[in-house]
């Protein structure tokens, strides 16, 4: 497949921010919708489309989590035979198309690294350079500018570490164990953090 | 879209914002999973903070996949069998019986159906819900009540489990009309002794049960999905 350059890409992060950049995120956000219901339908032409504007935001989210290329593809492939079969089940007024397939590839990437079959490989921690996790700001792109905000709002209420150790979580897919290594602290402290912090998240959420 | 299946009392550790972060390992996954398949009320939790916390993956920088894996995407596409007949126009089905008019859309085409299917006047529809509101099958009655027939709308995997289609008629016990598919529309000859009980007011459910359906003859298993009648 060519992937014409001047495609727009979802979820480049530190876009333009504005009325424009909202339109054009409606619009991209309208599109995907469209792709995803004519995927529904049986339509390669569209599961293309899709890939071209999702793949690299996909890819990102399951290198990041697996820490491997290769097995980053493998996942990758099985994200979009997952959602040619499984886009009937889209729902839009439940979720974003992009929230979905980010789901799909979250899920499918801590699978396997859950399943045992990567349980040997010993992941880098230490390699955290490409998320900025002082950059509140740099959330962009796919979701409504309202749901970046409020998040954004909600994780600086937390304690700081605490705010970071949902990142890590989401990010890297870390179980409580490596989160708990990663930040030096023992399990149990680490489990009432997380759980402490969802509350607060929910309840600064809803508010 | 609405939050209100996520801010229920969390007593207990909130699992599914766990399940959502990454935190469990692969059996408390499973073990969830087996949950949430159950529990319309766990979904909609998921996907609360699916909504939410899935802003954080746009700190990413996107990284463009080598072009091998599009080739073997489209490889593997390439195994499977083309859609054919009915089942072609059944994302339109779906995708008309999702969104937030859901039920009129889902309505308004039934009645597109119905109007190739029969001549009623006043045909009667379901749209079947699932508790967390989203719809899952739409069910329309044949002119002169002798049948039913029901077009799957969204589509979770039940697996192995059957579905099984009732009839409540308002004051009666749950009647059998027989099992149904996820995967096409079913048509059912509506039972004479049952004809009476079909009318306004009454309820359409579809309940999960072993294969082969109910043991009983009353449902067994969790109701997935349910609807009134309703004159269009």
């Amino acid at each position: 497949m060519t992937v014409a350059p001047e495609c727009a890409k979802v979820g480049v992060m530190s876009g333009p921010t504005g009325p424009t950049a909202s339109l054009e995120r409606d619009a991209a956000r309208k599109q995907l919708v469209a792709a995803l219901a004519r995927v529904a339908g049986g339509d390669r032409g569209a599961l293309q489309l899709l890939y071209r504007d999702t793949s690299a935001k996909l890819f990102a989210v399951c290198v990041r989590i697996l820490r491997d290329e290769g097995e980053a593809e493998d996942v990758l492939q099985d994200v979009y035979t997952t959602v040619w079969q499984r886009a009937g089940t889209f729902d839009p007024a439940r979720a974003s198309p992009i929230t979905w397939l980010v789901a799909i590839a979250r899920n499918r990437s801590i699978d396997r690294l859950r399943s045992g079959a990567m349980a040997a490989r010993t992941r880098t921690m230490e390699e955290a350079d490409d998320v900025n996790d002082n950059a509140p700001n740099a959330l962009a792109q796919i979701e409504s500018l309202q749901e970046e905000r409020r998040l954004t709002d909600c994780l600086g209420e937390l304690e700081p570490r605490h705010a970071v150790a949902i990142r890590f979580a989401f990010i890297d897919g870390m179980t409580y164990d490596e989160l708990a290594r990663r930040m030096n602290v023992p399990l149990g402290t680490m489990k009432s953090w997380i759980r402490r912090s969802l509350l607060r998240l929910r309840e600064c959420l809803e508010r | 879209m609405s939050d209100e299946h996520a801010t229920g009392s969390a007593d207990g550790p909130p699992v599914a914002g766990e399940y959502v972060l990454g935190v469990l390992n692969a059996a408390e996954r499973r073990a969830f999973e087996a949950r949430m398949a159950q529990d319309p009320a766990l979904r909609s939790e998921v996907e609360y903070w699916e909504r939410r916390l899935g802003v954080l993956a746009s700190e990413l920088k996107p990284i463009d996949p080598p072009p091998r894996v599009w080739a073997n995407i489209e490889s593997a596409l390439a195994a499977r069998p083309a859609q054919s007949g009915f089942w072609h126009h059944l994302p339109f089905w779906r995708w008309a019986a999702i969104g937030s008019a859901a039920v009129a859309a889902a309505s308004f085409v039934a009645l597109a159906y119905i109007a190739r299917v029969s001549t009623a006047n006043e045909p009667l529809v379901a749209t079947l819900q699932a508790s967390g509101g989203q719809s899952r099958f739409v069910a329309a009655i044949d002119s002169g009540g002798r049948g039913l027939t029901i077009v799957p709308a969204s589509l979770p995997d039940f697996g192995q489990r059957a579905l099984e289609l009732w009839l409540i008629a308002p004051g009666d016990h749950p009647r059998s009309l027989g099992l149904i598919e996820l995967s096409r529309p079913v048509h059912i000859d509506l039972p004479n002794d049952l004809m009476p009980r079909v009318r306004p007011e009454a309820t359409l459910a579809v309940s999960s049960e072993p294969p082969g359906g109910s043991p009983t003859g009353l449902p067994t298993g969790p109701v997935i999905a349910s609807g009134k009648l309703t004159n269009l």
